[in-house]
């Protein structure tokens, strides 16, 4: 059997695990402080006996796509979102820190500070808990957290915590299966006081969905290509067999 | 079957929760009282194709992985309590709430739910019951029958002029109820909210005291729903909704082409 149609067999898989990392950024342009998975391909060369003639292509995801999303405006005390560079510390499902650019939170009925999905948010020393019930939530540009407990006067309003912002360099962070971004090196990041927070606003995913509609009427093609590469290697199979046969 | 086909129906059925969380709001734009709602979206969990340092060969590592999303989803619709507008109907029985709180209402079940809809009537018996489904307000305040005029002040005391008196006579005190996580109330219909573990337990109080809102009569809160930007997010879904049925159609020609050539 030729050698070529194994070639075009890998690169047609290859474009469809494309397509799903980039039908996963579109299913995600409304996920907030989303970050677009890129997607990039290798060539991967069969080393054998003969010449090394054979490269297949390998699929990758070598990164995210560090750029802000746009800042929507909602208006409610407890959205923040991070200007420029930066991160929110919070708890994992196992307990680790892990950061998010997630900031719609909210009040558990424990007074503790958490994220929509339920995740803790961590302050200087561990999740923040809030002294409930409280009457209004500030959140700081720093993060530095103030409330007014209920039934207290304007002037008491007292400094909790400060939400643990971190900054790390792209190339150190990516994301783990659960969707947060943690160290490549599994080291916690440090606080940062350049992060800045906006109360009342949400970032929004930074999916552009124009370029993923775009690669993947590109990937789309490149697929019909491998599979009339796949026809023609079963047409030469096809003329190899007529020579051959005895008139 | 291939998987952008299933990651592209999760960002269809994301898109059209969606859609329902705003056409609710929508239709709810002029019910009082009423707190409008959001999805929030999620990702869902990554699959290791290529775990990102695995060896390439002998002496080559890969230096990048292949993780594969496997969509989005709604985790939650998150109610929004800011304050709506004020909207002054001089009915005396109309009574709405500024700033934080809930009024308690009896179901006939005996269980307590809670409202920030303040449009009061009487019942034949006169007291105050909710004006849809006719719930008694708790504590229970009842207008005397020959009552001229009802008076209720900013901290909830009801007073009454009796026919034929000049005093205003003291019937009852209306009570405001808090939590700590009014976002994690289950909202129920007929403007009615039930307490549940993550709200917290209610915190009862007078209104006007410890934080909590003052009353004003003759007045209604609207709907906080902002019609323009729920307009805004119906066009934003609607069009996540058709990109996502367009990696449908694609992988699907794609695979038509696969069997056709084949």
């Amino acid at each position: 059997m030729d050698r070529m149609l194994y070639i075009a067999t890998s690169g047609a898989t290859q474009n469809l695990n494309a397509i799903s990392v980039r039908a996963n950024n579109l299913a995600n342009v409304k996920t907030n402080g989303f970050k677009a998975d890129l997607e990039q391909a290798r060539s991967m060369q069969a080393f054998g006996e003969g010449l090394p003639t054979r490269v297949f292509a390998m699929t990758e995801s070598p990164s995210q796509n560090f750029d802000g999303g746009a800042l929507m405006t909602t208006g409610r005390d407890l959205d923040i979102a991070v200007e420029g560079n930066g991160w929110i510390a919070v708890q994992d499902k196992q307990g680790n820190e892990a950061y998010t650019r997630k900031g719609n939170l909210q009040i558990s009925a424990t007074g503790m500070l958490e994220t929509s999905d339920g995740l803790m948010v961590m302050g200087d020393g561990g999740p923040i808990q809030l002294p409930v019930p409280v009457e209004k939530v500030q959140i700081g540009r720093d993060g530095t957290i103030t409330v007014k407990p209920q039934g207290a006067p304007p002037e008491a309003l007292e400094d909790i915590d400060r939400i643990k912002l971190v900054d790390p360099d792209g190339p150190e962070i990516t994301k783990g299966s659960d969707g947060l971004f943690r160290r490549k090196d599994g080291e916690l990041a440090e606080a940062s006081a350049n992060v800045t927070l906006v109360k009342g606003a949400l970032e929004t995913s930074n999916v552009n969905a124009i370029e993923e509609m775009t690669s993947m009427i590109g990937l789309q093609r490149q697929f019909e290509m491998q599979v009339k590469m796949m026809k023609t290697a079963e047409e030469n199979d096809q003329h190899h067999n007529q020579i051959f046969r005895i008139v | 079957m291939h998987p952008a086909l299933w990651i592209s129906k999760t960002g269809l059925d994301a898109q059209q929760r969606d859609i329902s969380v705003i056409s609710n709001n929508l239709a709810n734009a002029s019910t009082v009282g009423f707190k409008k709602s959001r999805a929030v979206f999620e990702d869902l969990l990554y699959q290791n194709i290529n775990q990102p340092g695995g060896r390439s060969s002998t002496d080559t590592e890969l230096p990048n992985g292949l993780m594969l999303g496997a969509g989005t989803k709604v985790v939650a619709t998150q109610k929004n309590f800011s304050q709506g507008n004020m909207l002054t109907t001089e009915n005396p029985l109309d009574i709405m709430i500024q700033g934080h709180g809930f009024y308690e209402i009896l179901q006939p079940d005996g269980t307590i739910a809670y409202t920030r809809n303040g449009q009061f009537t009487t019942n034949d018996t006169g007291q105050l019951v909710t004006s849809g489904a006719g719930f008694q307000l708790q504590p229970a305040i009842t207008i005397p029958p020959d009552a001229q005029q009802v008076t209720v002040s900013q901290d909830g005391q009801v007073t009454v002029r009796l026919r034929g008196t000049a005093d205003n006579v003291a019937v009852g005190q209306i009570t405001v109820s808090n939590f700590i996580n009014p976002a994690g109330l289950e909202p129920i219909g007929q403007n009615l909210f039930v307490e549940t573990a993550v709200s917290g337990a209610p915190v009862q109080g007078t209104p006007g005291l410890e934080g909590l809102g003052t009353l004003v009569q003759g007045a209604l809160e609207t709907s906080n729903v902002n019609v323009t930007e729920e307009l805004v997010n119906l066009i934003e879904s609607q069009r996540v909704y058709e990109m996502n049925s367009k990696v449908i159609s694609s992988v699907d020609q794609m695979l038509g082409t696969a069997i056709q050539q084949l």
